[in-house]
């Protein structure tokens, strides 16, 4: 394969999820006056009044939504990435250190309290669910902290003894809520229940910085393959590494999930996926994660929303029940070809 | 050529090792030999920045390396660990492309000179024909090679090498200890390797330094450390030790007469 | 160093994050006028009455007329656009609709896993009717999309239910009705509390609505219409003691209170009276040996319309059928 070519294919995906993610929607709108309002906005024209509410419906209600999605994806893609470099273990994914169960409680415990309804009240659960994930991996951090190294195995034990703590307390939480458990269970189960563009616009910072980072880091990710000490003894100042990435994995990840929901098996498997197909080197898994993970979640997502139509099936569910089968199968073949 | 002065290294309160001094000199073998748990890796691995020292320095040529962050550090020397869990993905000249990591940016980018240098090192070590095959296919004395190549790639003048025929076969065991001492003696590196088989550092290391807990209990030439009483007192077992059949060394057998 | 970088990029992005809102239109709590300006032309009459109203949220919201194009997000929205009269005006259901029959021929926009934007702007609703059972962030999207969201909050009193009856009247143009549904409606219950006021004895009744642990129902506790009606119906409801509005009751309580009744408000999900006696444990409780098990409407205590004035006459026919006789 040229070296081109794993870009223009994921690019090509990308572009075709983005595509149908705005074609599709519960209200049917035929192909022939999509594109009547596509040629009309391309050449300026006023469109006629019959296409009016068609195009607003694209421009206010589905582009807001592909983006937030495409987003969404392509931090869960890059981050699920990044956490498999750094732990060097197959099935690592974003969620892995607590930043799901984290958010899950800073939701169910700002669902209990009736905000007013103001910007800042609208966006208390989020804003919550997101403080609470960063405080999360904070606490896992000094938690896993040995002098001066974080080995990975203490991580990893951090987080996962935290997860376990912090579910509990949030399916205790929402057993005692009255109205609020849906609401908490659709979080758990990932889905989108914030719309317009305020969403983008407040996760976007976030995700550049966090993305940015760990797409700079690819080399960096390389060479934790071998393990902290050949790493240090390759020249690489290991712990300060390891904060950054870990740091900016979570940022985007924390942004992400607090207004997506917990959404899994993107960040497990589409890392997974490229690497089979591409190759093993982070300076390009991680770009093609991300634009892997935009464009599989805004797949998911349309069969979300066309599924139940007019109702949508949490995102979670639709990645989970076409995620497993397909992360199978992606096993299956690794394993034949002894890439991991 | 690289001076250990005064090493202490303790886990917690036990001391691993104690007071630990050691010249090794450019264009010469130095190989550690002693018992399990004597320490040799813990050296290995302290002097390479990888362990917290308690006490001691580590100069090369004046440089204090104990004061260098990592990536100066790794210009003055290179490791080769033992060859188990690489990562099988990357492609034998990416894993020795690795090496060039202390010049390259923080992207890792390579100009043309560092192909050039990491070619060099596959051609060396003799892997150059292995260089686009994934390093989970290899056997373990071909990866062990790759990592000794990866190690070249990092053109340093001080080599470590921690154990690395330990799990080789003898053909390999050969075949590698032959490339150490041709760096050696015409790339005048200093070689400082830990060695697991006293015959192997008989036959080709030029200095030995005997490690018992934690602390030199000789040093000088194979004939000098590779004695009856000491090697006896060291590994607990007594071991005849007679001349080589066809080489200019000493044989050390175990067993008792 | 580059940590100083980190900690100021860090900052630079939580700096950007706090200023961005103001890029956008903020939902503005001040008031939003209907109808949504369509083609119609602006009438040279002056304009009729404006109406000013505070909904569930708190916030204000004016109309020049009545809507004529309401999309309800609620099932008990739409109960009580029909029972006004309004429900020609209703163009758009939530799926949980079900009544009157008329509702299963509206297009539906959504239900309990969510509701589809686009399907209800594509209505062109000039009001949508919400319900306290839809979260804010929906009222939030829809208002941001231009649309006119009165949410109606949910009644803790019949009489608060009047109240929310006469506001639908207003808001759709059925003021008349909605006077004459209310007072029918009044009318009916002080016959009940008529009725009851003449009783010796309150029988102890357990209401459940969900069995799916048989050892732990859950029934309805103090705060709830379940409870109020039970109460308002000559019975002593056995929830009305316990924390909390959806409660779950062991079965040893159960066994020691010894309810005189129990109603199945989840009749709906399969269960019935054969089965209540099936279940371990429950063959002791005098209901259940009485044959004093009964399979209930839920949706007529739980839905805050005008139904809950049948939930009550309901209840006390089955607890009091003496005063029927």
């Amino acid at each position: 394969m040229s070296r081109l070519s794993p870009y223009l294919l994921s690019c090509a995906f990308l572009t075709a999820a983005i595509l149908l993610s705005i074609a599709i929607g519960s209200v049917f709108i035929p192909p022939t006056d999509m594109g009547r309002i596509l040629t009309g906005w391309f050449f300026a024209a006023s469109l006629p009044e019959s296409l009016q509410t068609f195009a607003f419906i694209i421009v206010s209600i589905r582009l807001p939504r592909t983006v937030l999605v495409l987003l969404t994806g392509a931090a869960l893609g890059g981050s699920g990435a990044a956490y498999q470099g750094l732990f060097r273990n197959p099935l690592a994914d974003p969620y892995l250190i607590g930043v799901a169960s984290g958010a899950g409680l800073g939701v169910a415990a700002a669902l209990s309290i009736q905000w007013p309804y103001t910007f800042w009240g609208l966006l208390a659960v989020p804003l919550a669910g997101f403080l609470a994930a960063m405080l999360t991996i904070l606490l896992v951090y000094s938690l896993a902290r040995l002098g001066k190294t974080i080995p990975t195995t203490n991580l990893i034990l951090a987080g996962v003894a935290f997860s376990a703590f912090a579910t509990s307390l949030t399916s205790l939480l929402m057993l005692r809520s009255t109205g609020e458990l849906r609401r908490a269970f659709g979080f758990l189960l990932g889905g989108y229940t914030q719309a317009g563009w305020n969403p983008v616009l407040t996760i976007l910072p976030f995700l550049a910085i966090g993305l940015g980072f760990l797409v700079l880091n690819g080399h960096t990710l390389n060479l934790l393959q071998f393990g902290d000490e050949q790493a240090q003894q390759l020249g690489l100042p290991v712990t300060r590494a390891k904060t950054i990435i870990l740091v900016a994995a979570s940022l985007a990840t924390a942004a992400a999930v607090s207004f997506s929901g917990v959404i899994g098996f993107i960040g497990l498997i589409v890392p997974h996926v490229m690497r089979l197909w591409f190759g093993a080197d982070y300076r390009r898994l991680l770009p093609l994660s991300i634009i892997g993970g935009a464009g599989a979640l805004l797949l998911a997502d349309v069969i979300a929303r066309s599924v139940l139509s007019p109702q949508e099936l949490p995102v979670g569910i639709v990645t989970a029940l076409g995620g497993a089968p397909f992360f199978l199968w992606v096993l299956r073949k690794a394993k034949n070809q002894g890439y991991w | 050529m690289l001076k250990i002065e005064g090493l202490t290294v303790s886990y917690g309160a036990r001391r691993v090792l104690g007071d630990v001094s050691l010249e090794v000199n450019s264009g010469e073998v130095t190989a550690l030999i002693g018992p399990n748990g004597a320490g040799k890796s813990t050296l290995v691995r302290a002097v390479s920045g990888v362990i917290p020292l308690k006490r001691g320095i580590i100069r090369t040529n004046g440089i204090d390396l104990t004061a260098l962050p990592p990536m100066p550090r790794a210009r003055h020397l290179a490791v080769v660990p033992q060859a188990v869990s690489l990562p099988p993905a990357f492609t034998v000249w990416e894993t020795v492309r690795m090496g060039r990591t202390p010049y390259l940016n923080f992207l890792g980018q390579t100009s043309a000179k560092d192909e050039e240098i990491v070619r060099l090192a596959l051609q060396k070590v003799d892997v150059l024909d292995l260089a686009g095959r994934r390093v989970g296919e290899l056997s373990g004395g071909e990866g062990q090679r790759v990592l000794l190549a990866r190690a070249l790639a990092q053109s340093t003048p001080i080599l470590l090498l921690d154990e690395p025929t330990s799990n080789l076969d003898m053909h390999y065991q050969v075949n590698f200890m032959e490339l150490v001492q041709g760096l050696a003696h015409n790339d005048k590196l200093a070689v400082l390797i830990a060695l697991h088989d006293l015959n192997l550092a008989a036959r080709y290391a030029d200095r030995i330094a005997l490690l018992v807990d934690g602390k030199i209990k000789a040093s000088g030439t194979p004939l000098q450390v590779l004695t009856p009483e000491l090697i006896s007192e060291a590994y607990h077992l007594h071991v005849k030790v007679i001349p080589h059949p066809f080489a200019d060394v000493p044989l050390v057998l175990p067993g008792n007469d | 160093m580059f940590r100083k970088l980190l900690v100021a990029l860090i900052s630079f992005a939580v700096l950007l994050a706090a200023c961005t809102p103001s890029a956008t239109p903020v939902p503005q709590p001040p008031s939003t006028t209907g109808p949504l300006p369509s083609t119609t032309e602006v009438p040279s009459t002056p304009a009729p009455t404006v109406l000013t109203f505070t909904d569930g949220l708190g916030r204000t919201l004016t109309f020049t007329g009545p809507a004529q194009r309401v999309v309800s997000l609620a099932a008990s929205n739409t109960e009580i656009l029909f029972a006004v009269g309004a429900g020609a005006q209703l163009v758009g259901r939530d799926e949980a609709s079900n009544y009157p029959e008329a509702t299963t021929s509206i297009p539906t926009v959504g239900g309990w896993s969510g509701f589809s934007n686009e399907a209800i702007v594509a209505l062109k609703p000039d009001l949508v009717l919400a319900g306290g059972i839809n979260p804010p962030e929906l009222v939030a999207a829809l208002e941001q999309l231009g649309l006119t969201v009165y949410l109606l909050p949910n009644p803790a009193t019949l009489e608060e239910l009047y109240t929310n009856l006469e506001t639908v009247g207003k808001l759709t143009g059925h003021i008349a009705e909605a006077a004459a549904l209310v007072e029918s409606l009044k009318g009916r219950v002080a016959a009940v509390d008529a009725k009851v006021g003449s009783i010796e004895t309150r029988p102890t009744v357990f209401y459940e609505f969900d069995a799916t642990d048989p050892t732990k129902p859950y029934t309805y506790g103090p705060g709830t219409f379940g409870d109020l009606l039970i109460q308002r119906a000559g019975g002593d409801n056995i929830g009305a003691h316990l924390n909390g509005q959806w409660v779950q009751v062991s079965l040893e309580q159960l066994v020691i209170a010894n309810p005189d009744m129990i109603l199945l408000g989840d009749a709906a999900y399969g269960e019935t009276p054969e089965k209540v006696a099936g279940r371990p444990g429950w063959e002791t409780l005098s209901a259940v040996k009485e044959g004093k098990v009964f399979p209930f409407n839920d949706d007529l205590v739980t839905r805050p319309g005008p139904r809950l004035v049948d939930g009550l006459e309901a209840l006390t026919m089955l607890l009091h059928p003496e005063l029927f006789k």
